[in-house]
């Protein structure tokens, strides 16, 4: 270990100490802290735990995690296996299309689904119009609406866990069973399916925890007794209240608490189940099934329908941002540039906040995330497994979680919060292990002897790094920027109880403009430009050649 | 009656043919190996005769019934047991239950499939062990549960893929015993996947050589290695020297023939036994180390023997192995491990008649 590794490890961890560890340890102090006396004590917990109000939004948001899982696995089975197993046309476009919703912000979809599937959205309004029906059908206000929006959201991650079970898992497995005499629908689930949980689960909890975080889709949608809308009402509405306060913060340290068990949990079972590495050495690229013509046809137009509804997102948005006064119309009928004026013109703040801050967030990103993965991948400090394990963490953690911490943290002791630099650095570290995950991913393909031979020939370290590693890395790195980037231009859950007047982003503005005044057209055009701006970086990452796919799957996976 | 015809079988995958109209019948209660190197269609073959691949022409006639000609057969209806190479052993699954797995879907009583699954797993040497998850199980034990899960339905036919490929060198000389025995106890018609020519030398009953989706040859272990088909043949099984020659005349009965090559003098050789010899093709006395005698002195009978040079000498234990320079042709010879020779000196080398061959 030479002293240049240690001192590098020192200064992450110094950077970790003071952007993590501190400020969650606040949230978790402060969250013994009682209200009314100033003392600390299990008062608030004990509270949390024996108000049924609490308990009943705890018990609503453990069943909701369980309704979109059990969506989310529902839809995403065929769908993954059709993706993952049936051979035919299209196949990427559809892809990326059922895909499109990792890169999208959940928000967006929020909105055009209000617009879309609302009371006198467009298909009530086609369907009234058509005398389908009489009066309007509630598809969306309350928990089925709910459950839709979430699980759309997160079923791509079920369907890329699934299929990449499905292709991943070694074709004589299914083959012995064939010849065994199981056909059909009875290998499926006897052999298949049994052979995918450790991947299916590495989704199925990202997809499980989604409820304990998106706190923004319930306030929307008029359905807040959840863990993470109750937390955000509770501190951002009734900041006074300091008891309502505590209690919010109680309940944002109990979400981290599930969010963090379930996903060690999860961690620990797929390490302990990995079935895929356990053989592999048949010559085919794993089982390609043609299909029957019925099937086929059945399979298109199964992805025709999930592709037309994640499509809603952006034609609706689309739509709206070029209207105005679109109500009760099935389909906008005045069309105007005014949505867009009107954010160029009064608030082009928002778009050069959103720019700064990711941007800054993102070099943070870099600055911390090249030494970590090496410092991981590349040497043997002490200490380096725990770091790695602090970072993947952060994975499981709420964004509101991070944003409350600092809050707390960086207003009187460290008064950090007082400079818009405490924007970026809470996207930086709420996001910490994306970017790092790329790295690392791009680090472990690079055969060390490549470095070694330019050590062995006398160059030194840093300059090895500069001149054969980091020349062999730029791809991965460069996707990795470009997604981290997309990350951080999207987050709100922890940028909404930190920004002040003047550091509004994007998606901030999108949430005020529709809780201040209902302002759907300027929040949909605020959507649909984010959409747009997503969209080109998407076209930059396709262009570097990383893949989109890996690049929004990447991190997560692990 | 051939028990398994595998008639006129043609596979391709789009462009690449895999299996180039191959004829092979099988008996009943024989084992035997396609052998060939890697990519010359071996699998596909065997796993057409499964019924896991379609061939695009052609037939597999098992025990009498066309699996494919007169409608396709399932793979779980054709009465065969398939060890693959990986093993494919469920891992999800306990060692009982691999096994059970088929007979349980036969709809087998709790108590026969109990019977049946203790009988078989005794066979392989596994018993103790049936609460055990692959996981647990060494390399050798999961592939004695694929081999008893292959076995425990009483199958006609064992179809074997590479199955000892993936053990270590000391297990899979063992174990390439102990399947041959127990396959023969059990009467089972088998065929058998490699591109090891020693583990198809001792456990087949008769060897298919194989070459780019061509059948080469057909024989049992003996005439495939004293006899090969053609140059492809004698190079991949054993070690041969080719020496590029013409032939100069016949002698009376065709059976030998006098070659002229690079060397002082003519080669007398055994011509093909299809005796023909295509024209303008070129053509090599071949001969096996084993087969090349070296003396100090030149003996009596001068006929087929030659003054060359040691050009390298290796001790390899049980013999020596010397590379012999005869104008400028390497010749490789193995020789009883007392001979005193050393590099550089002058010596003659015999080349039998008998065991020098004329090959394509
Ligand atoms: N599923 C497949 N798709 C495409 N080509 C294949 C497939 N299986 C085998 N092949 C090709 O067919 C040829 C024969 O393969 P195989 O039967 O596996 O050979 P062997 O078992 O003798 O090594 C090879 O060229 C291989 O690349
Ligand atoms: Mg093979």
């Amino acid at each position: 270990m030479s002293r240049g590794d240690y001192s590098l490890s020192t200064f992450i961890w110094l950077i970790i100490a003071f952007l993590v560890i501190y400020p969650l340890s606040i949230l978790l102090i402060e969250s013994f802290k009682i209200a009314e006396t100033g003392a600390f004590g299990l008062g608030n917990f004990l509270e949390f735990f024996k108000d049924t109000y609490y308990l009943k939004t705890f018990a609503n948001t453990l069943f909701l995690s369980a309704l979109v899982l059990l969506t989310t696995t529902v839809f995403g089975i065929p769908l993954a296996y059709i993706l993952a197993r049936y051979r035919q046309r299209g196949k990427t476009v559809f892809t990326a299309l059922i895909l499109l919703p990792i890169v999208l912000p959940a928000y967006a979809g929020v909105f055009a689904f209000v617009i879309f599937f609302g009371k006198f959205g467009t298909l009530n309004l086609l369907l009234m119009e058509t005398g389908l029906i009489e009066t309007p059908i509630n598809f969306i206000y309350g928990l089925h609406g709910l459950v839709f929006i979430q699980a759309l959201h997160m079923l791509p991650f079920i369907v890329l866990s699934l299929a990449a079970g499905f292709t991943q898992i070694d074709p004589s497995f299914e083959e012995a069973a064939e010849v065994e005499g199981a056909t059909g629908f009875r290998r499926f689930v006897t052999i298949t399916l049994p052979l995918c949980t450790p991947t299916y689960l590495a989704g199925a909890v990202i997809v499980f925890l989604w409820p304990f975080t998106d706190w923004l889709t319930p306030l929307i949608l008029g359905k807040v007794d959840f863990l993470p809308s109750v937390s955000y009402i509770n501190i951002a509405y009734h900041f006074t209240d300091t008891h309502r306060k505590y209690m919010g913060i109680v309940a944002v340290v109990v979400s981290s608490m599930v969010c963090i068990s379930l996903f060690l949990l999860a961690r620990w079972w797929v390490e302990r189940k990995k079935y895929t590495g356990l053989s592999k050495g048949t010559t085919s690229e794993g089982r390609v099934i043609e299909p029957s013509p019925l099937i086929k046809t059945g399979a298109y137009l199964y992805m025709g329908l999930i592709a037309f509804i994640v499509l809603l997102t952006p034609i609706v948005l689309g739509l709206s941002a070029f209207s105005r006064r679109w109500v009760f119309q099935p389909f906008p009928t005045y069309w105007t540039l005014d949505n867009f004026r009107v954010i160029f013109a009064e608030s082009p703040l928002l778009i050069r906040n959103s720019f700064l801050f990711s941007a800054a967030a993102l070099l943070f990103g870099v600055v911390f995330g090249l030494p970590a993965a090496y410092i991981i991948v590349r040497t043997k400090v002490r200490g380096k497994d725990a770091l790695d394990f602090v970072i993947t963490l952060m994975l499981a953690f709420p964004g509101i979680a991070v944003g409350v911490s600092y809050l707390l943290a960086f207003w009187n002791t460290i008064p950090l919060a007082t400079h818009w630099i405490i924007m970026p650095l809470a996207l930086f570290s709420r996001r910490l292990p994306y970017f790092l995950r790329m790295a690392h991913s791009s680090y472990l393909q690079l055969d060390i002897s490549l470095e070694e031979a330019s050590e062995v020939s006398g160059i030194g370290k840093i300059r090895t790094f500069f001149y054969i590693s980091l020349p062999l890395l730029i791809k991965g790195v460069l996707v990795g920027v470009v997604m981290f980037f997309i990350m951080a231009f999207q987050e709100i859950s922890t940028a909404i109880f930190l920004y002040r007047g003047g550091w509004e982003t994007l998606p901030i503005g999108i949430y005020l403009n529709w809780h201040r005044g209902m302002e759907f057209g300027i929040a949909a055009a605020m959507a649909f430009l984010m959409i747009v701006i997503t969209f080109i970086l998407l076209l930059i990452i396709s262009r570097i050649g990383g893949g989109i796919l890996k690049a929004a799957w990447g991190p997560g996976s692990r | 009656m051939a028990f398994i015809e595998i008639k006129n079988l043609f596979k391709r995958f789009k462009k690449v043919v895999a299996v180039n109209h191959i004829n092979i019948d099988i008996k009943q209660g024989e084992m035997l190996t396609l052998l060939g190197p890697s990519g010359c269609g071996k699998t596909t073959t065997l796993r057409c005769v499964s019924g896991l691949e379609r061939p695009e022409e052609g037939d597999i006639v098992i025990d009498g019934k066309s699996m494919v000609a007169k409608g396709f057969v399932q793979p779980s209806k054709r009465g065969i047991g398939m060890v693959f190479q990986n093993y494919a052993v469920w891992p999800h699954m306990k060692v009982f239950n691999n096994v059970t797995y088929g007979l349980k879907l036969h709809g087998m009583s709790k108590q026969e499939v109990r019977e049946k699954t203790q009988r078989v797993l005794d066979l392989v040497d596994l018993n103790g062990l049936e609460e055990r998850y692959p996981a647990q199980l060494s390399g050798g034990q999961q592939q004695r549960v694929a081999l008893a899960r292959a076995l425990v339905r009483n199958p006609k036919v064992l179809l074997l893929d590479e199955p000892l490929s993936n053990l270590d060198a000391k297990l899979r000389e063992k174990m390439r015993f102990e399947i041959k025995s127990l396959v023969k106890r059990m009467g089972i018609t088998s065929v058998y996947v490699t591109h090891d020519q020693a583990e198809a030398m001792v456990i087949s009953d008769r060897i298919v050589v194989m070459e780019s989706g061509n059948v080469v040859q057909i024989g049992n272990p003996q005439e495939i290695y004293e006899k090969p088909a053609n140059r492809f043949v004698a190079d991949f099984i054993g070690t041969m020297n080719f020496i590029p020659c013409n032939i100069t005349r016949f002698l009376p009965d065709k059976k030998m023939a006098h070659i002229s090559t690079d060397f002082s003098q003519d080669i007398l050789c055994r011509t093909p036994d299809t005796g023909a010899t295509t024209p303008g093709k070129q053509i090599y006395a071949s001969i096996r180390p084993e087969d090349v005698q070296i003396f100090s002195e030149p003996p009596q009978d001068t006929a087929n023997l030659f003054r060359g040079t040691i050009a390298h000498k290796a001790y390899l234990g049980n013999f020596l192995f010397f590379f012999v320079s005869v104008n400028g042709t390497m010749i490789r010879v193995q020789a009883p491990h007392h001979l005193p020779h050393e590099e550089g000196r002058e010596i003659y080398v015999f080349l039998n008649p008998q065991k020098c061959m004329i090959l394509f």
